[in-house]
């Protein structure tokens, strides 16, 4: 085992957890203001997308970052007009969304790049990393701290501010009170819809950069589907973690383990489709282990 | 009880006032023309029925609803609300007869919500808001720990917390709707002493209700209403309990009369029987049981201590940790609803639009539920639809349902149809055991009346009925013995001729009860 | 007048909008005829049998979505159950030796079979773990596509053909197909799961009580419904219709597995998509099925002859779900998932 534990695994953890973590933790905030949000998966696609082209634009990092955080606000937007304005399903659009993110994505790959499948030139500019000079120099671990993107750096900071934003702002108390009763927030004088909108709004932010941490930062080029099912583990996160972001930092690095572990193994011999399912496996056992108290739901009163 | 009639000199200049208020919900006038005075320092009654208006004014006293014509005015100023924010900025509080509470949230968070005092960056000092609330606690002699989640309190301290939160945001002018509907007879007193002290310290104070024992015993002055009018308003001692019922209803129902039909046959026994939590303690008790043919057996209990999983024991819906059922002498301990229910028993569901009703479905469909698969609607597995439609008609037909033919939708029928549907599908296989549970919840009172006589009938015919409910009156007018459960357990079983509201309020507050 | 503003100015806006854009714009007309022509014309109307072709598949995996969607259960997993269908029926066709009616019927079989158990799993998921459906089955796609990659990938791979697909099925097996076009036979069975869909749905007792159930499903529990049977039958019908789909995908199109041939044209998403627009009304889903196999062809045809890529086809069905989403009525009950 300890073939894999190697410095280069750790130096590769980080993205591989970063744009779950990033989708995960905007999905919770969904899932506590009452948006069943499954659309990660998509908003996280229209990201990498726009941060490609962003980038590739203006030859320019900065741009991609903004290009990717826009769009996955608009699909944001998208999402909150159809669901919580006009009334539509928050599944129903979901699937509508994620279908238009992978649909829109490839024909604009086509419509603009003029490119089938894939698309990556040197003029897509990556974005900067840094390392923290002490926990880098750890043995073995160290990896973990050294030269990681912009994105990942952000996204451990956003763990502990939505953590003391939901328990010690107004807006977190109004957002987790929008979860639990929309209908007693809109008695209480606050309307449920806009608090949840200001939650697809910070969804969308954080799944776009998701994006364009897979788009910009782990590689330089865009793939059509390139999320790849890592939106959908990111919904596992959300329903299993209960909007705990700790708990969801953690369970998203062990999510992105798997991933980089599988991704050694590959290099060793064994098929890629077998590490390629691993996650979704181990996130079947975890919702299994998450969900164990909810068995025999005898409905308690009201 | 401090004086419920104290003389004091009334503030004559009005807290808040509606003037000739209206609203129409299509052709239906559900406001017409009412105006009436909020006083400080007074309790007001708005009385009257199901659909005489009382909510639908109070709604738009509290800025939920616009008026069609007429206006609000608040401290002599003309407003117009466009939401229940605007009233409570102008100092108005209301609690809802279904509580507007965040279960997952603390008593604290509860309170706080909308009324945060956030600094300008946000942030909630809980500190502060903490000292603010337990002082204001202390001031109207509330207790409540304010770090549990509300959806663990029983219901009258919930009762609490909503008007804990009227108080936090300073509320002049005080709207309860229905607030005793869920409390024992002495959590009724002790609200209504606390509502006393909320008058003493200047405040309006209106409550809705149609119990007119209540009226008499807590308000200063009643207002009665019938079909959107305002018929009557007096001070409440210059009138009397008749007088209002007289006025309230309009016209004689008569109560169905009430006789003794047991025999001798035993149609339900209960056996020791437990149901389990997911966690924590059992939800029911090693509760014991027996109804004869022809008996009425009423359940009495505060909301939670076990109604639900013995209703859902019997029906068959959750299964049992503990104890044996037999109906009509079969054990029925391990057969499913659809077993029980081809063995005679009926269930009338509280929770209509989802669990007594498929309301998106058609009426003839909802008719056939529970017997579509006996040979009276289908063959091998064809369904019979003209067996089928000639049903829903008969119910429509024999249980005067409002509606146009068995093709129409229930979702498009009122709440007293609704459970007229419910009530013929469930008594027209004739069962042997009625489960009826709080069967005149929300519906008019002509529709409770016949509701009630039909299930009178079932019982004549000689069918047991277990009526629960959380309206003492309703038990007391149909059953013939009461049992009361308390945390999960049988806490004393009463008689017909020692029915007492007092005893049996003790009892549904876990004081020990009587037993026969 | 109401009349007209709520229900008939927006079509007749569109509409005429389109009718003048045409007139003022000639070379949207000839896209329109590009798009026509792709998605029924051609020498012999080849596209519209290929649309038909097409409707084949797409209307199976809206049949499957539709049998669990009218019970309020949310299986999305019609992928995967495809997916292992297909793979299962590839397999037999390779390696089952006999007359190829025996060996296609036995393939139909075990296709249903698989994908119906692939379904089931999810359903275990649910019902002993407490995964809700709509994620277990989602997650389960992922699986099964890996799998039945990896098996044309490596063992079973045809290795001289260079691509990651198997061999061939047994050439006798082929699903035959009407003279003279590429149509199989595929879709007289798609048509006949219809047509015993609608019928089961209106006048079989087993229909009646899944509707009400999809209705409410607390409603269904306490009139006494065998709900626990209705829900593994009604799971495993669903995932068998999509083994079947998966089975005319390979005996009567491919007659092989090629690796993502299921996956890659969203058949499964897309049967969604018409399951949604037909409002989940048994009648109008292989209409609706129809509608969207014509866009995708058509849309082909438009990308050949005036270059737009075809993949406009699936961003006009995200759009239609957005709006029919907001259209108000509400499609599914029973939606799991905690936050909502």
């Amino acid at each position: 085992m300890s073939v894999f534990l190697d410095p280069a695994l750790f130096q590769s953890l980080p993205r591989f957890f970063t744009p779950i973590l990033l989708a995960a933790l905007g999905g919770s905030l969904c899932q506590r203001a009452g948006v069943f949000n499954i659309a990660l998966e998509g908003l996280m696609l229209i990201g990498a997308f726009a941060a490609m082209a962003g980038s590739y634009a203006f030859q320019s990092w900065e741009t991609g970052l903004l290009f990717g955080a826009a769009a996955g606000l608009g699909g944001a937007l998208l999402f909150a007009w159809f669901s919580v304005w006009r009334g539509g399903d928050d599944i129903v659009v979901s699937i509508g969304l994620n279908i238009l993110a992978l649909g829109g994505s490839a024909y604009l790959l086509r419509a603009v790049f003029g490119a089938r499948g894939s698309f990556d030139s040197p003029r897509i500019i990556a974005l900067p990393q840094f390392g923290l000079p002490g926990l880098r120099d750890i043995p073995v671990i160290g990896g973990a701290f050294a030269a990681q993107s912009l994105l990942v750096w952000l996204a451990l900071f956003l763990v502990p501010l939505l953590a003391a934003l939901l328990a010690r702002h107004s807006f977190g108390l109004r957002l987790r009170a929008a979860g639990e009763n929309p209908v007693a927030l809109a008695a209480a004088g606050v309307n449920a819809r806009v608090i949840r909108t200001e939650a697809l709004v910070i969804c969308g932010l954080l799944c776009g950069l998701a994006g364009a941490q897979l788009s910009i930062s782990n590689v330089t080029l865009f793939t059509e589907g390139m999320s790849s099912g890592r939106g959908w583990i990111a919904v596992v996160i959300v329903l299993m973690c209960n909007a705990r972001m700790w708990l969801v930092l953690l369970t998203a690095v062990v999510f992105g383990f798997i991933d980089a572990l599988g991704f050694r193994i590959q290099g060793l011999g064994m098929p890629q489709q077998f590490t390629d399912a691993l996650p979704y496996l181990l996130a079947l056992g975890v919702l299994a282990l998450a969900y164990r108290n909810h068995r025999n739901p005898a409905k308690d009163q009201g | 009880m401090p004086d419920p009639h104290p003389q004091r000199p009334f503030n004559k200049a009005a807290l808040g006032r509606l003037v000739d208020v209206s609203r129409a919900f299509g052709p239906l006038k559900a406001v017409d023309a009412v105006s009436v005075d909020f006083f400080a320092g007074e309790i007001l009654a708005i009385v009257g029925e199901n659909g005489a208006g009382k909510s639908t004014l109070m709604n738009i006293l509290f800025g939920m609803l616009a008026p069609d014509s007429g206006h609000v005015e608040v401290a002599g100023h003309k407003v117009s609300f466009r939401s229940s924010r605007d009233a409570i900025k102008a100092g108005l509080g209301m609690v809802h007869q279904h509580f507007m509470l965040f279960p997952g949230l603390s008593v604290l968070e509860n309170i706080l919500v909308g009324a945060e005092k956030a600094t300008r960056s946000g942030l909630v000092d809980y500190r502060a808001r903490r000292a603010e609330v337990q002082e204001l606690m202390q001031q109207f002699d509330f207790s409540l720990s304010l770090d549990q989640p509300v959806g663990k309190l029983p219901v009258h301290a919930r009762q609490q917390v909503e008007i804990m939160k009227m108080l936090f945001r300073a509320a002049r002018l005080i709207i309860l709707d229905e607030p005793t509907a869920v409390l024992t007879p002495h959590e009724k007193d002790r609200l209504f002493q606390m509502l006393g002290r909320l008058r003493d310290d200047g405040r309006a104070v209106v409550i809705i209700t149609h119990k007119l024992d209540e009226v008499m015993e807590v308000s200063d002055r009643v207002m009665i209403m019938r079909a959107g009018r305002k018929i009557e308003e007096t001070p409440t001692r210059a009138t009397s309990r008749d007088q209002i019922s007289r006025a309230m209803i309009g016209r004689e129902i008569a109560s169905p009369p009430k006789t003794d039909s047991r025999k001798a046959g035993i149609a339900l026994e209960v056996r020791g029987v437990s149901v389990a939590r997911p966690e924590g303690p059992l939800a029911l008790e090693n509760l014991s049981l027996s109804l004869r043919e022809g008996e009425v057996f009423g359940i009495a209990g505060v909301a939670g201590n076990g109604q639900k999983p013995l209703v859902e024991a019997l029906v068959g819906l959750v299964p049992l940790s503990a104890g044996q059922i037999t109906l009509g002498g079969v054990e029925i301990t391990s057969l499913d609803v659809g077993a029980r229910r081809r063995m005679g028993l009926a269930y009338l569901a509280e929770d209509r639009m989802r669990v007594g009703l498929a309301d998106a479905a058609r009426i003839y469909e909802n008719t056939i539920a529970g017997r579509e698969g006996s040979r009276a609607f289908s063959r091998r597995g064809w369904l019979r639809m003209r067996a089928a439609r000639q049903s829903g008609a008969e119910v429509i037909r024999d249980y005067d349902v409002a509606a146009s033919g068995p093709m129409q939708r229930v979702s498009d029928l009122s709440g007293g149809n609704k459970q007229k549907i419910i009530v013929g599908r469930e008594l027209a296989a004739e069962p042997s055991l009625v489960i009826a549970e709080n069967p005149s919840w929300g519906v008019d009172v002509g529709a409770m009346a016949f509701i009630h006589q039909r299930l009178l009938a079932a019982a004549t015919r000689g069918a047991a009925v277990l009526l629960v409910s959380s309206d003492l009156e309703e038990l007391f007018a149909l059953s013939d013995r009461v049992g009361v459960l308390y945390d999960g357990r049988m806490n004393g079983i009463f008689p017909r001729a020692e029915l007492d509201a007092y005893r049996i309020g003790a009892a549904m507050a876990g004081k020990i009860g009587g037993a026969a | 007048m109401t009349l007209f503003r709520h229900r008939l100015f927006w079509p007749l806006a569109l509409t005429g909008a389109v009718l003048v854009s045409l007139v003022l714009f000639p070379s949207l007309w000839q896209m329109v005829l590009a798009f026509l022509d792709g998605a029924a014309g051609g020498r012999g109307h080849f596209n519209f049998f290929s649309t038909l072709s097409r409707t084949s598949l797409i209307g199976g995996m809206a049949l499957s979505v539709f049998l669990s969607f009218r019970a309020g259960l949310i299986n999305i997993g019609g992928e995967g159950q495809l997916v292992i269908g297909g793979l299962v029926a590839a397999l037999v066709g390779i390696y089952l030796p006999g007359p190829g009616v025996l060996v296609g019927v036995v393939s139909l079989l075990a296709a249903m079979l698989a994908g119906g158990l692939w379904a089931l799993l999810a359903g275990f998921f649910e019902r002993v773990l407490s995964v809700p459906l709509l994620v277990g089955s989602l997650l389960l796609n992922y699986p099964a596509s890996f799998i039945a990659s990896y098996l044309v990938s490596h063992p079973l791979r045809d290795v001289n053909s260079g691509i990651a697909q198997s061999h061939r099925i047994a050439h006798g097996a082929y699903l035959p197909r009407f003279s003279g076009t590429i149509l199989d036979y595929g879709v007289l069975l798609m048509a006949a799961f219809g047509i015993a869909i609608i019928v089961v749905d209106r006048s079989r007792v087993f229909g009646y009580r899944a509707r009400m159930q999809g209705i409410s499903p607390e409603f269904a529990r306490a009139s006494g419904f065998p709900v626990t049977r209705m829900y593994f039958q009604i799971l495993f019908g669903s995932g068998a219709i999509a083994g079947a789909v998966g089975f005319v995908a390979v005996f009567g199109i491919a007659h092989r597995y090629v690796d993502g041939m299921l996956v890659i044209p969203l058949y499964a998403w897309t049967g969604v998509v018409a399951v949604l627009l037909a409002r989940v009304n048994p009648l109008w889903v292989l209409p609706a099925a129809f509608l969207f196999a014509a866009l995708q062809t058509g849309a082909a045809g438009l990308e050949h002859s005036a270059g737009i890529p075809r993949e406009m086809a699936q961003v006009v069905q995200g759009v239609i779900i957005l709006f029919l989403a907001a259209g108000g009525q509400r499609f599914l009950q029973n939606t799991t998932g905690e936050g909502a």
